[in-house]
């Protein structure tokens, strides 16, 4: 269905024209120029009957592309350079949008998620530690509450509720466990995939056990048997009837593999003491955020009233929305970096924009002979617009490829304690992000050219001879923006990548207390009875240790509550001194982490002694009550004028509420956070208290000794498991992880950001001189220096770029003091830093401006002129 | 060639009607089209030649008339256009519009 030509038609129309003109009696020749003249112009109307079929405009449209895709393959020096640069920005938002949508963006697979709140307590006066609820508590939310629809209660941490598998047949494996109370899936708004949720009957004390399984641990462990249900397994050591088997993804705390009924300990339920949990609530859906905060708040305060003994009075509520509970503080740091990513995409942006500009400015006296040859402005626009847009889809294709190896290089990297993120993957959504991103690239490389060949501007280009025209006036005018703007850009990110790379580097130096980085820990909790059922647990462990020593190869042994760097959790102790008399009966004791060790435990993983002595074989029950403590600790007691040995300290947590005498000062160590000093208070193992992870070290490799360990564990304690190997060094990486996450991020931007700055500065600097060609050979022939002419094309470039720079370190000052929580060890306004950066931003740009500039000036000005 | 949009589509607007109302007596070719257009206004109507043909072939494209080649009395080959059933409701309706317009316009105009 293509129009057929009107010539035909309008040659008859002409034919006929004539024909009754001479019939009046005009001459042929005057009859011709008669129906020439009414019949203008003859193209135009043969161009609109054809511009009106849809198929024509496809034409058209692929005509444009042809025409483009040759333009782009003779420039291709310059294009390649504008579509890689493209591609670089495309690629690392689309990689960081995938981050950003797998962690924080996709919905968590709980019915309406934002209905779900999670609650704790903080008290100003005991420090920045979570205070945590007891079972007593859930009533008093159901029953004062009334916007909850749902109210459960689990622990805080996943950590310490850990439990042995066995089947007889494999070897014991430990499974994350978690206790909840039986609403814990109605609030959460999800049932179990087979069998049936917990009931009220399931959870109370002397209910007979029962477990709910995730669907990894069904898969791994049951082989997706859905006859387990109903059935018997051996939890450490104990027969639990499976529920049910929950759907795919539910999670939740991360990293759990089965749920067991939480209030079925006596101990438990009545006590408003036993504080170790925190509270999740389904809020009904008319209430909001902040009336549930009022709410709990409201309740708690009544609470001080009601039980006086149990609670402090100045506890206050923290309420945090699932979703942001589930993300923590990565949520902020892949904002951060999702920034980062946008602003290297405005960077590639512009940068590309800036070389388009260049061709389209060195390419004007094309497009003005194109237009005064009839060329409509809409054509000659539309030709640019194709322009961008195959290098767009260039660039997209590029940036997608990059995008992929990103993914899967950052997947690799991610650090343990950001939710999801190794599911990032390339889907549809980032692919609308790369689309969205390549088109929002082809309108800046497009639209600002094209406002600038106006009809005005086109006019003045073929006018005044091309040179000095209004056109490059203009567009000496935006580069120049572009270029401010670029360096601007890349300050901010070069400062930012510099301040992580200090911190990181001053994290992985830090004393961190623990010398010995090669000392290997496990998980190792024994539960049940043993193989001499009689025997208590601390001569199991003591045995179990004993033995370890004995073997070749191991130099040391020991055993620790939880080890460092485990993360955030641990045992907090309210603790007062002899000195502090007991005078702060029923006020709020400041709190250290404590510890219990075994002798040889500080020896086996570095932290050195400052004074006094370490644990012994003789620090048992019915000997004197002893601690060891930090050394900031010690300084407390030093700044009350008393020695720190022999000085006694009481605790309000764990077994021992006696007075303990210390007996050594130990150097500062970091259990929770490689950042994060505070007080240490550590109590013998043999005079009470429990340990959970084993330490370790010798002369040979981990794999060695973890399987040294294991053999002993099959000999003395089978049917018990070692769960989570790690060495001091590998702990301190793990912990250091998402900083190393951010630092390789902002580093590869940063890099990133710094090619893109001096290829814009290039491609200006070589437009430029491609430009003045003429005023430089005259400057030239006139007796000009090459040194001058260089300085004089130069200087106004590399101006802008330092006025950019400024502007980007007062913006890279800002930045990183909102962002300083990110920093360790290095100031938000480092001098050296900011200097650093500023000053290799300038080199670069010095050295991508003179570069062009040197060479346009050795040519002989002769042979330019006589060309032209 | 952008300023002047309102104009060309009031001028399209009318072509339109007037082709469709010539065409109702019977087919006829481009040319005898314009003529006719031409004498029965007196000539005050001048058709714009650039814009009759990209006209018809729009009426054609929406299937309102039907073009096929014929010879003219003057013994040559023309295009001559009819029009469609689509084309005749359109015709009346276009013309019912038409006088309409007219006759408000004309109320509106007369002297007050």
């Amino acid at each position: 269905m293509y129009p057929e030509d009107p010539n035909e038609e309008l040659d008859f129309h002409c034919a006929e024209m004539k024909a009754e003109r001479i019939g009046l009696g005009d001459s042929e020749e005057q009859a011709e120029r008669f129906s020439r003249a009414k019949m203008g112009n003859r193209t135009t109307t043969r161009e609109e009957v054809y511009e009106m079929h849809p198929l024509e405009c496809l034409e058209a449209f692929t005509r444009h592309l042809r025409f483009a895709v040759r333009t782009l393959a003779r420039h291709k020096a310059s294009y390649a350079m504008a579509i890689g640069i493209l591609a670089l920005g495309i690629g690392m938002s689309v990689a960081m949008f995938s981050l950003v949508d797998a962690v924080l963006l996709r919905p968590l697979p709980f019915l309406k998620q934002d209905q779900i709140e999670v609650i704790w307590k903080k008290d100003p006066l005991a420090g920045p530690v979570v205070e945590e609820l007891a079972y007593p508590e859930l009533r008093d939310l159901q029953e004062s509450i009334k916007e909850f629809e749902a109210v459960a209660l689990m622990p805080t941490t996943l950590y310490g509720y850990a439990r042995v598998l066995s089947n007889g047949e494999a070897e014991p494996v430990q499974i994350e466990s978690t206790p909840v109370s039986h609403d814990f899936f109605r609030v959460l708004g999800v049932t179990p995939a087979i069998g049936r949720d917990f009931s009220e009957e399931d959870e109370h004390p002397g209910a007979g056990p029962v477990v709910m399984l995730s669907d990894r641990i069904w898969r791994e462990h049951f082989s997706s048997d859905a006859s387990i249900v109903g059935r018997m397994i051996n939890l450490n050591g104990q027969g639990y009837t499976v529920l049910g088997v929950m759907g795919r993804g539910v999670e939740f705390p991360r990293g759990v593999g089965m749920w067991v009924p939480l209030g079925v300990s006596k101990n438990v339920v009545e006590r408003r003491g036993a504080t170790f949990l925190q509270a999740i609530a389904r809020r009904r859906p008319e209430t909001s955020h902040q009336a549930i905060t009022t709410a709990v708040n409201a309740l708690f305060q009544r609470q001080i009233v009601d039980h006086p003994e149990s609670y402090s009075k100045t506890q206050e509520a923290v309420v945090t929305a699932l979703p942001e509970y589930w993300t923590g503080s990565a949520r902020l740091h892949l904002w951060i970096m999702m920034a980062a990513a946008l602003l290297l995409l405005l960077a590639a942006m512009i940068g590309a924009g800036n070389l388009f500009l260049s061709q389209i400015l060195s390419r004007r006296w094309e497009i003005a002979t194109r237009g005064a040859l009839g060329a409509s402005r809409r054509q000659i626009i539309l030709q640019l617009a194709a322009e961008s847009m195959v290098a767009a889809i260039l660039a997209s294709v590029g940036g997608l490829a990059i995008a992929h190896f990103m993914i899967r290089l950052l997947t690799r990297l991610a650090p343990p304690d950001i939710p999801r993120l190794g599911d990032a993957a390339l889907n549809l959504e980032s692919l609308c992000v790369a689309v969205g991103a390549s088109v929002a690239a082809a309108m800046v490389c497009a639209v600002v050219p094209v406002w600038l060949v106006t009809d005005k501007h086109l006019e003045s280009a073929l006018r005044e001879g091309g040179l000095r025209s209004s056109l490059s006036r203009s567009g000496a005018r935006t580069k120049n923006a572009f270029m401010l703007a670029q360096a601007a850009v890349t300050m901010v990110l070069l400062t930012m990548a510099c301040l992580l790379g200090l911190s990181y580097r001053s994290m992985m130096t830090a004393d961190v207390g623990f010398a010995n980085k090669d000392a290997l820990t496990v998980n190792l909790v024994l539960r049940g009875p043993g193989l001499f059922s009689n025997m208590p647990g601390t001569q199991r462990y003591t045995r179990f240790l004993d033995r370890l020593r004995q073997e070749p190869g191991i130099t040391s042994a020991g055993a620790v509550l939880v080890r460092p760097l485990e993360g955030p959790i641990g045992w907090d102790a309210s603790y007062e001194f002899e000195f502090e008399g007991g005078g702060k009966e029923g006020k709020q004791l400041p709190k250290a982490n404590y510890e219990v060790i075994t002798p040889g435990y500080l020896r086996t993983v570095g932290t050195p002694s400052i004074e006094g002595r370490d644990f012994d074989e003789h620090d048992v029950e019915d000997g004197e009550a002893v601690a060891i403590i930090n050394q900031s600790l010690a300084a407390r007691i030093r700044a009350s004028g008393y020695a720190a040995i022999g000085h006694r300290v009481k605790l309000r947590t764990g077994l021992r509420r006696d007075w303990l005498k210390i007996v050594g000062v130990v150097a500062d160590a970091r259990y929770r956070s490689i950042t994060q000093t505070g007080m240490d208070i550590y109590i013998p193992f043999l005079q009470g208290g429990t340990v959970a992870y084993a330490a370790v070290r010798g002369t040979r490799p981990k794999a060695e000794l973890l399987s040294t360990m294991r053999r002993i564990m099959a000999e003395l304690e089978p049917g018990q498991a070692l769960a989570g190997a790690a060495t001091i060094g590998e702990l301190e990486e793990t912990n250091a992880a998402r900083h190393r996450f951010n630092m390789v991020l902002l580093l590869w931007f940063a890099a990133c950001a710094a090619v893109l700055a001096a290829a814009g500065v290039y491609g200006v600097i070589a437009g430029a001189v491609a430009e003045r060609r003429r005023e430089i050979a005259i400057k030239t022939a006139l007796g000009a220096g090459r040194g001058q002419v260089v300085r004089d094309v130069t200087a106004r470039c590399i101006g802008y770029v330092v006025a950019g720079e400024v502007l980007g370190m007062a913006g890279a000052v800002a930045l990183a003091r909102l962002g300083s929580d990110l920093l360790y060890g290095v100031s938000y306004s480092d001098p050296f830093v900011l200097g650093g950066s500023f000053a290799f931003l300038l080199l670069a740009a010095a050295i991508s401006a003179w570069l062009p500039a040197w060479l346009a000036t050795g040519s002989d000005p002769r042979s330019l002129l006589q060309s032209e | 060639m952008a300023g002047d949009s309102k104009q060309v589509d009031l001028l399209q607007g009318t072509l339109n009607m007037m082709i469709l109302q010539v065409l109702q007596q019977g087919a006829a070719n481009g040319y005898e089209i314009a003529k006719f257009i031409e004498q029965r206004s007196d000539e005050l109507l001048q058709v714009d030649h650039g814009s009759l043909y990209p006209a018809l072939r729009r009426l054609e494209a929406k299937a309102m008339i039907k073009g096929d080649w014929r010879i003219s009395p003057t013994k040559r080959k023309a295009r001559y256009y009819s029009l469609t059933p689509a084309g005749k409701k359109l015709a009346g309706t276009e013309h019912s519009r038409w006088r309409t317009l007219v006759h408000a316009i004309t109320r509106v105009m007369r002297p007050v």
